[in-house]
């Protein structure tokens, strides 16, 4: 209790004197980066999930061309899962003398299990959400479709033999954009009204889908259940195959944000360091006279254990409490997009940051206090002794071991870790050794300049040891620095890049032959930027060489199954990559189909091979002469399989494109359609706003992060110019009582400081280079470009930061008087 | 410097009886803050014994050692060696907080009477005067009632008036308690004042 009193008025000393300053603030830092970043992801993650649930309508959708077997239902209903049915196919609409194809989905009572149904209650009106779907005898119209039948509200349409009135608009619903069968308007009506109406008859082409939702662990035994007994012509959707468009952005803002943080403890954990051997040393005469007057080493142990946790104990309530205000800044950020998960994470970031607080204190901040037991009371007479720095291997071996153990923790991804940490340990040596290099030659340089170049160069050169360990120590936070400055830098830009204005956000299908034209001129003549028009010939694969196609087929996989959309072309379409074969060369003898890898790996289709198409009813032998890689996220137009050009005449060919419709271009196309009845519009324009607003939103948190870790870099630099500020006092004080001037000290200071901040830049420069090619290509998968404006900004930022923080910290050498400075030392 | 080893202590041969007061006098450099170290188990010498009663430092751990200094062992210093982050009074207490003792801040209390600092218990060592400071380090070494008291240049750091002032106070604490002093120091008119003058010369006894 006494040794827990001396220490805390030891603290509170310290605490007054400035001491500990950078020690708590880098404490501080770690623990809020932590609980606010991953409170935030948690909810990120939960909230990908939600989502991806909810472009399902459900947690488990079975899908299937008929009905299934009733008990299978009956089973769902008996685990306490809701269960909800949905049909859709193509069907004629009848309103007076107008008829109009619609793409009819009739859904039960309960529908959606997840997500909104969105109506309102006129065409393009305000829209709200539905509780459920139509009632029966109700049938619910796409907004587009008033114009198209002639209805309002009120007015019946047939379909089949029944007659249903008009009772809302429906904007949108949850599973529409995974569904590429639904073509057409939107026509929504209860599912009872199916059998009374006939259209669907035997044979008939409808999508059946049989939705669940509950428990995940409920639903995964009756997804288990379920995979025993289906057929081949099922399938079963789960989260994994729904997953939305904007999941791949936010995966990767995710594993941007983890990065960030784990850098960011990283720099933390070198401020605390270099904080707490600081303390350390500075503490070296206090423990000597407590030896002196009888403490034992245990004591001493137990005097700075018990004060380093209760700073701990301080900076992890401060660092909780900033946690909360950066994700509560975060939330607010995301607002639009987390709605209902505002209400916290609960315990599981506050636990992970106190923890990653603790391993900072005894992995970072204990090694050097640790060795405070071991100082010899000789000190009190002879305070010249040697300071016995076990030199540091085993702190930094600690560090190290500490570091990779939270960065694997956080991220989860054994690879990222090894690889950011080969990276810095890399950069370390190979650093350390430069910065050494660079010494000797600036040595060299200043011998034949001015007086305060010599004073300052041979300061450098002097504690050459000591400064090779600070430029290593700058180089390393300034390069972490610009990594993350380049990463996200990239990243946005790729984002935007990938969505730029003016993106294709409708898709149109089915353009029939001979219409191609027409409607090629339409589109123009409306100013709407559209693609090329791209040949489209339905069919399937039956044969890869010999076998049938199920045989080479892994069980969930489903893409190869249904009709493919095939194309043919003369050059290769734009965002397509050749990864093996060559697009069409020499004189070919068999008709040449190329195929897109990932399908292709799928199927193990090999180049040379020989697949069997199916085209309506005729059969189609191709050769497989080259694998493509497709930019799934470009909304472009994209085929699995591309045929040479003369390969598909003769089988049915339509037409599609892609084009881009602004919000008030959007009743155009009512005009297209009343003037092409034939053609199948797709509408992506929601999703792709909708990932445009996610991207913003991501751009801003991780700037936000930036600056969090802006400041983690600062407090290492303070740590770092800290860390030899003893020695520099003490150097100007018997230079200024030797007679030199304010002017030279400061002009000798300023110069060391910002050569040591030149050096430091230009290595962190090349470090980040290196670092973020490595990112890029391996991690992140984006393309890799050099970044010549940092090689300027790397330098001349290292120059300034250091300088400044160097000569701020240094101004007691000329402002005080040097008497005071050599007692206090 | 690995190879050529340094000898700075050669053949001391010493015995100090209890109660006794002793001088160490040299020139700088001679080696007497380094016996004095010795002697009061703050180091270990590299060939040798040092006794107290019937305890051999040299057989005894650090921490051991520890213990003993506490219980038994004071200390006043040249540059007095008071904790900056505790007052005055905390200071005194310190060692009998360490050793675990209960009566610490009444103890403390009368020896810094018994210096003459009563009214300035609640101050911190940089608002005292060099004098004072070193007054605050002699309760200190008194509060624990040690048997033995080693000084090192107590009077190094202060002016004339002052050191006697201070010196005159640890002779008389000394002559009340029965301490046995040891005292390192190149005024002649200090080492005077002890029972026994030992001379260092380049590391030897000269007397």
């Amino acid at each position: 209790m006494r040794i827990l009193r001396i220490g805390l008025r030891q603290l509170q000393r310290d605490w007054r004197g400035g001491e500990l300053g950078v020690l708590l603030g880098a404490l501080i830092v770690a623990v809020a980066m932590v609980s606010g970043i991953s409170s935030f992801t948690s909810q990120l993650q939960a909230n990908l999930e939600q989502e991806s649930h909810r472009f399902l309508a459900a947690d488990l959708v079975l899908r299937s061309p008929r009905d299934v077997p009733p008990e299978w239902l009956e089973e769902a209903a008996s685990r306490d899962l809701s269960v909800a049915r949905t049909l859709s196919f193509p069907s004629m609409l009848a309103a007076g003398e107008n008829l109009r194809l619609a793409s009819v989905k009739a859904v039960s009572s309960s529908y959606p299990l997840r997500g909104d149904l969105i109506v309102s209650e006129q065409p393009f009106g305000l829209s709200f959400v539905a509780d459920s779907g139509p009632e029966p005898g109700a049938i619910w119209l796409d907004s587009r479709f008033f114009p198209l039948l002639d209805v309002a509200i009120g007015d019946t349409v047939e379909i089949g033999d029944v007659v249903l009135e008009v009772t809302a608009a429906v904007r949108s619903e949850p599973d529409r954009a995974s569904n590429f069968s639904s073509y057409g308007p939107r026509a929504m009506l209860h599912v009872d009204d199916i059998a009374r109406s006939g259209v669907v008859q035997p044979g008939s082409r409808v999508d059946y889908r049989f939705l669940f939702a509950g428990t995940p662990d409920v639903v995964a035994e009756y997804s288990s259940w379920l995979e025993a007994r289906i057929e081949p012509s099922h399938r079963l959707l789960d989260v994994a195959s729904g997953e939305p468009r904007v999941a791949q952005s936010l995966e990767r803002a995710e594993s941007f944000l983890l990065l960030a943080g784990s850098l960011g403890v990283v720099l933390a954990g070198v401020a605390i360091a270099l904080a707490a051997r600081r303390f350390s040393e500075r503490h070296f005469d206090h423990v000597a006279i407590l030896k002196s007057l009888g403490a034992t080493s245990p004591q001493i142990s137990l005097l700075y254990f018990t004060s380093l946790l209760a700073l701990g104990l301080v900076a992890t309530m401060c660092g909780w409490l900033l946690g909360w205000v950066i994700q509560q800044t975060f939330l607010s950020i995301f607002a639009d997009y987390l709605p209902d998960l505002a209400d916290g994470a609960g315990a599981r970031p506050l636990i992970i940051s106190g923890l990653t607080g603790l391993m900072c204190l005894l992995c970072f901040a204990w090694p050097p206090l640790r060795r405070l037991g071991g100082v010899s009371p000789l000190r009190v007479l002879r305070r010249d002794l040697p300071q016995e720095h076990a030199r540091g291997i085993g702190d930094f071996l600690i560090g190290l071991a500490a570091i990779s153990l939270l960065m694997l923790w956080y991220s989860g991804d054994a690879a990222l870790t090894i690889a950011v940490l080969v990276g810095i340990l890399t950069a370390l040596i190979t650093v350390g050794g430069l910065a050494l290099l660079m010494l000797r030659g600036g040595r060299e340089a200043g011998m034949r300049a001015g007086s305060i170049w010599r004073l300052a160069l041979s300061g450098l050169q002097r504690r050459g040891r000591e400064n090779a360990v600070q430029i290593v120590i700058f180089s390393l936070a300034i390069m972490l620095l610009l990594v993350l400055l380049l990463v996200r830098t990239s990243l946005v830009e790729e984002w935007q890049v990938q969505l730029p204005e003016g993106t294709p956000n409708h898709f149109m299908v089915n353009i029939a032959p001979g219409d191609e034209r027409p409607i090629g001129q339409l589109l123009d003549k409306n100013d709407v930027p559209r693609e090329p028009l791209y040949p489209m010939v339905r069919g399937r694969i039956t044969h890869i060489g010999e076998d049938q196609l199920a045989d080479r087929q892994p069980a969930n996989d489903s893409v190869m199954d249904w009709e493919l959309n095939m194309t043919w072309a003369e050059e290769l379409p734009p965002g397509n990559k050749i990864t093996a074969g060559d697009w069409w060369q020499s004189n070919p003898e068999h008709p040449r189909v190329s195929i897109e890898s990932e399908a292709a790996r799928g199927l193990n289709i090999q180049l040379g091979e020989f697949i069997t198409f199916r085209i309506g009813a005729l059969d189609l032998v191709a050769e497989v002469t080259s694998l493509r890689e497709l930019d799934w996220e470009s909304m472009q137009p994209n085929f699995y399989v591309i045929f040479e050009p003369g390969a598909l005449d003769g089988y049915p060919s339509t037409y599609m494109t892609s084009f881009y419709l602004s919000a008030d271009q959007k009743l155009f196309l009512n005009d297209l359609i009343r003037a092409h009845p034939t053609v199948t519009v797709i509408e992506m324009d929601v999703v792709i706003d909708q990932i445009k607003s996610i991207i913003d939103q991501v751009t801003r948190a991780i700037e936000l992060v930036l600056v969090i870790i802006m400041i983690a870099g600062s407090l290492v630099l303070a740590a770092g110019v800290q860390s030899s500020l003893d020695l520099r006092l003490q150097e100007g004080a018997i230079v200024r009582t030797l007679g030199g001037s304010r002017r030279l000290i400061l002009g000798s200071l300023v110069i060391e400081f910002v050569a040591l901040g030149v050096m430091a830049g230009i290595l962190a420069t090349v470090g980040a280079e290196f670092a973020v090619y490595f990112l890029q290509t391996e991690v992140l998968d984006m393309e890799y470009r050099l970044h010549p404006a940092l090689w300027f900004l790397g330098p001349l930022g290292g120059a300034l930061l250091i300088g400044g923080v160097g000569v701020a910290s240094c101004r007691k050498v000329v402002d005080s008087p040097p008497a005071l400075i050599l007692r206090e030392i | 410097m690995p190879d050529t080893e340094l000898e700075i202590l050669k053949g001391i041969d010493l015995e100090i009886k209890a109660g006794e007061t002793v001088a160490i006098v040299g020139a700088s450099g001679s080696g007497k803050s380094t016996l004095l170290g010795l002697l009061a188990g703050l180091d270990e010498p590299s060939e040798g014994e040092v006794w107290i009663d019937d305890a051999e430092l040299g057989a005894l751990s650090e921490d051991q050692r520890a213990q003993l200094r506490g219980d038994r062992v004071g200390f006043v210093f040249q540059s007095f060696q008071l904790l900056p982050s505790l007052t005055a009074l905390e200071n005194v207490m310190l060692p009998a907080e360490l050793a675990g003792a209960d009566d610490a801040a009444s103890q403390a209390q009368r020896f810094l009477g018994r210096v003459g600092l009563s009214e300035r218990l609640d101050h911190y060592p940089r608002q005292l005067s060099g004098g004072e400071q070193q007054r605050v380090a002699i309760a200190r070494a008194f509060a624990s009632s040690p048997d033995l008291l080693f000084a090192d240049e107590p009077t190094g750091n202060l002016d004339t008036a002052t050191g006697a002032h201070v010196i005159d106070l640890l002779f008389e604490l000394n002559v009340e308690t029965g301490t046995t002093l040891v005292l390192v120091t190149h005024e002649h008119r200090l080492a005077e004042r002890c029972d026994r003058i030992l001379k260092l010369d380049a590391g030897r006894l000269v007397t």
